[in-house]
């Protein structure tokens, strides 16, 4: 989108998936369509753009927030995680994996929201896959899903947490 | 075995339509009314067309003359006609009809300018609820007609008045279903690319029907098909609602070619609650009769069907289909269902997965519960005792005629769930610490393999129900498959690629599927729908792959100096059995066929493709028992799932992960009709809806988990033995759930007569029986 730059612009400095960047933008702006629109970072997705689907979850300084509620200039100097930071250039992430290996996803358009909202719970408690399904069902109902009747998602985020405790306990 | 574009997806990579770009592309906003019934006195869009960015400003005005009416392709007997166009020009019969398309240089400009386009409105008397439409007084929608009835449909076997006499008991049920719809997560979209010079036309769009709707541009535009080129990109879910042809593909095409650009619109939120198709509104009235040794002997059903402002592209089809439904799996003599399509001031609607047929089960499996109850016997009995047994396929029902079916074999595999879990027993516990427990069971079958083409044409359907498949050996030996169906996220191409890699003794790594281009992708007759990819779609398929294979076996055995009869194909390689080392391989019998023609048979020509079409001789029908096992909280009236148990036939199962993702996904929709979705209207048609706030999608909080078993019987009809799955989850959902309500609030006596079944519902139907009892206490 080559949004014509208002007077009112603003310059936004960011670090988004580790990179750092800047970007002329309105202060009207949303962190969602800066990251879309201008960024390039297709990934995060626009399913309602008012904060109950979930689908354009990302991370900013680490916490998951709806990036269709942000603007973008309030995410200046802060650091962004967008679902295009998860892999590893080929290698999928092991939440990744998790999520291929259950069937978590069909259509795929909610499925970067549930990545990074799985990913901040199993960084805040790396044990969740031992909590009981209620809690952890609880902890994903941000996050709308109209394919899959969340079932495999739950699968997936439990394994993905075994997963990556697997592979930081290798490292 | 794992999705081949999962790693795509989950990577962010996966390229939707509103991920789309092209150079110079503008953006697109609808200016819709807000009014559910009014006639445009006048549109000032002069302030918005000078506005800085703005480049252009579409009304009905400015439409080309002779431009078509938006097309409905289900065009069953006896219906009247409600052309709508682009863009409405005169009057406008819902909130939410578009009537201005603004194009600029973003979606924030474009919705300024949107803004400041000026509508003069005359507000007309309206008409938002379906029995209000049809009182004498009703506001009408359509001057020209007496009524607000858009069809009545009519349909009757046997001697349903002399059953009804003759009967030892009748119940009857009154229910309504509420206007609820497909929502997928992805809204629509589309992007238009006119080129001025060629004068072609490509459309992206997000859509289940790819050659349709490039054929009713054909006819909408007055422009030949061979110069309209539709695209499908990754599609975020579908479930029916992009089955349909609308008015704004249309619109955006009209503006790329005003403004010489490419044009995008990406559907918001609340347009997609307005604008996009809505379904299953019905109430319904139905009476059962039956023996006192439990046979049922009749059914007949009214119903009435919330249309909307106009017949989109499939008709009045779901209502249709509730009607002819009616007497579901059981075999009943006599049937009589009269539907009538009611429009009102609301948005159309149209398709939404299972179509007519969850309302179908819902009324019927309510009847069977109050029957059971009315002949004091167990309702699963009365079931068995009603079913059409397994010996009396094909077995014409009111309409239909049903391929196979093992319904008894199925309830009891299901029953034994119920049973191995210990449910029963642990209801009784449950119920004797004062808990409100209760078991709910329906029994659903589907429709699928939709055409045959020529009983849906004489139906009076403009479409085909083939499918054709184009499958290719590459001279490399790698295969790739050109298939019309549209990839939603059902994982239709892999389904089709594991199909044809049993076919042709390759690795399905080694097949390529193409979809989503009219100008490659052989035609679809009927789109991708009505649970027909993995029957109809894998039969075309396999036809396609065994002239393939011929050939290949033809070369090879030249190759080889063998007899045909006497290869195997297996991992690429093509051997005589039982000598694995007198072989050839997929790539050197491609090399023979495109380059190397010296090493063909004589009389062989070059080249390794087919094509092949599949238009099944029937419709399949694969069938299911729904088993819902809830606890009701009676202070707040909140239903939670303790468990849920789901058995079925489909058929052939291609791929178990595949199918049970379909079920699990169809039955999550219908707990969402059951309990939570609803677009609520005030009764002049005023939405009462705009965000997820109000339109409750159900999280994974209230979604059970969903214990599946397959019991497969190939279905006799379908090479292979597909039946299909991908609406089977959606149909027996809410009456089960619902039935399972009523189990659980036995001690209460309460009867829901709709849905969603919500906790305020719940509490005033508590509150009501405490009344009762209350009553007869004193």
């Amino acid at each position: 989108m080559s949004v014509p730059v208002a007077q009112d612009a603003r310059t936004v400095n960011l670090t988004v998936n580790g990179e750092a960047r800047t970007a002329t933008v309105e202060p009207r702006l949303l962190l969602a369509d800066l990251l879309r629109e201008v960024l390039g970072l297709r990934g995060t997705h626009l399913g309602c753009e008012h904060g109950v689907c979930g689908a354009c979850t990302i991370l900013l300084d680490g916490e998951p927030v709806r990036s269709c509620l942000v603007l973008a200039v309030q995410a200046d100097g802060r650091a962004v995680m967008t679902v295009e930071g998860l892999a590893d250039d080929d290698a999928l992430h092991p939440l990744q994996e998790a999520f291929r290996e259950h069937h978590a996803l069909q259509c795929g358009f909610c499925t970067p929201g549930f990545l990074l909202t799985a990913l901040y719970l199993i960084e805040a408690d790396p044990a969740i896959d031992e909590r009981d399904e209620r809690e952890l069902r609880e902890a994903l109902s941000g996050n709308l899903c109209r394919c899959t009747g969340y079932q495999n998602i739950v699968d997936a985020v439990r394994d993905g947490a075994v997963r990556l405790r697997t592979t930081k306990e290798r490292a | 075995m794992r999705r081949r574009e999962d790693p795509e997806l989950l990577s962010g990579k996966g390229r939707y339509i509103g991920d789309l770009t092209r150079p110079g592309m503008l953006h697109a906003a609808f200016l819709r009314s807000p009014l559910p019934h009014a006639r445009i006195v006048s549109i000032d869009a002069q302030q918005a067309r000078s506005m800085p960015g703005v480049h252009a400003v579409l009304t009905a005005d400015d439409l080309p003359p002779g431009l078509g009416a938006q097309p409905c392709t289900h065009l069953f007997q006896g219906q009247r006609e409600t052309p709508f166009y682009a863009l409405t020009g005169d009057r406008v019969r819902y909130a939410g009809e578009p009537v201005a398309l603004v194009v600029a240089e973003s979606p924030y400009l474009a919705e300024d300018a949107r803004d400041a386009v000026v509508v003069e409105w005359d507000a007309l008397p309206s008409v938002g609820d379906v029995e209000a439409a049809i009182a004498d007084d009703a506001p009408l929608l359509y001057d020209d007609w007496p009524d607000n009835v858009v069809a009545v449909f009519e349909q009757e076997m046997g001697d349903v008045d002399r059953a009804f006499e003759e009967a030892d008991v009748v119940v009857t049920e009154r229910l309504r279903i509420q206007r609820h719809f497909a929502c997928s997560l992805e809204t629509r979209g589309v992007l238009a690319e006119w080129d001025p010079m060629l004068d072609e036309l490509t459309l992206w769009t997000s859509s289940q029907i790819l050659h349709i709707a490039r054929d009713l541009l054909s006819d909408v535009l007055g422009m030949p098909e061979h110069r309209i080129r539709v695209r499908v990109p990754r599609m975020g879910g579908g479930f029916g609602a992009k089955f349909h042809f609308y008015p704004e593909e249309v619109a955006v095409a009209l503006a790329a070619r005003a403004t010489a650009r490419p044009v995008r619109w990406v559907e918001d939120r609340l347009e997609s609650f307005l604008a996009t198709v809505h379904a299953r509104e019905q109430v319904i009235e139905a009476t059962m009769a039956a023996t006192e040794d439990g046979r049922i002997t009749a059914v007949k059903a009214d119903i009435l069907g919330d249309l909307g402002a106009a017949l989109h592209t499939v008709g009045y089809g779901p209502i249709w289909l509730t009607s002819v439904m009616i007497t579901n799996v059981y075999e009943v003599p006599n049937a009589r269902v009269r539907a009538r399509a009611v429009a009102t001031n609301k948005t159309p609607l149209g398709s939404y997965r299972g179509w007519g047929q969850p309302q179908a089960n819902f009324i019927v499996e309510r009847l069977v519960d109050s029957m059971a109850r009315a002949l004091d016997i167990d309702v699963n009995e009365l079931r068995r005792r009603n079913f059409v047994p397994p010996d009396h396929f094909p077995y014409k029902s009111l309409h239909h005629v049903f391929d196979s079916g093992r319904y008894a074999d199925c309830l009891d595999r299901a029953l034994g769930m119920l049973a191995e879990r210990n449910w029963p027993q642990r209801v009784e516990d449950m119920r004797a610490e004062g808990r409100h427990v209760g078991i709910g069971v329906a029994f659903y079958v589907e429709n699928s393999a939709l055409g045959p083409s020529r009983i849906l044409n004489a139906g009076g359907v403009e479409q085909g129900g083939y499918d054709i498949s184009r499958v290719r050996v590459e001279p490399g030996g790698e295969v790739t498959l050109y298939t019309g169906l549209c990839e939603m996220g059902q994982g239709v191409k892999n389904a089709l690629a594991q199909v044809l890699a049993d076919e042709l003794g390759v690795h399905p790594d080694q097949i390529a599927v193409v979809d989503g281009d009219s100008h490659i992708c052989p035609y679809t007759g009927y789109g991708t729908g009505a649970s027909r990819g993995a029957s109809v779609g894998g039969a075309s398929v396999m036809k396609a792959a065994g002239i393939v294979r011929e050939k290949i076996a033809r070369i090879a055995a030249h190759m080889l100096e063998a007899d045909t009869s006497d290869l195997e194909m297996e991992d690429g390689d093509i051997f005589v059995r039982g000598s694995r080392d007198r072989v050839v391989t997929m790539a050197e019998v491609g090399r023979a066929a495109y380059i190397r023609a010296i090493d063909l048979p004589e009389d062989e020509e070059p080249g390794l493709e087919a094509v092949a079409a599949f238009d099944p001789p029937q419709m399949a029908w694969p069938y299911g028992t729904n088993i819902a096992i809830v606890e009701v909280d009676v202070g707040t009236g909140k239903v939670e799932f303790l468990d849920y148990l789901y058995v079925h036939d489909i058929g052939t199962v291609i791929n178990p992960m595949l199918v049970d993702g379909q079920i699990h996904g169809g039955v999550a929709q219908g707990i969402g009709t059951a309990l939570y979705e609803e677009l609520q209207y005030d009764l002049d048609g005023q939405p009462l809806f705009a965000t997820f706030m109000e339109y409750v999608l159900p999280t994974a909080a209230e979604i059970p988990r969903i214990a599946i078993e397959h019991q497969v019987t190939p279905s006799p009809l379908i090479p292979g033995g597909m039946k299909g799955v991908g609406e089977a989850g959606v149909i027996g959902a809410p009456a089960a759930v619902v039935s399972a309500i009523e189990d659980a609030l036995r001690a209460y006596d309460v009867r829901i007569s709709a849905t969603p079944v919500t906790p305020a519902t719940l509490l005033d139907l508590l509150d009501e029986a405490a009344t009762r009892s209350h009553g007869a206490a004193t």
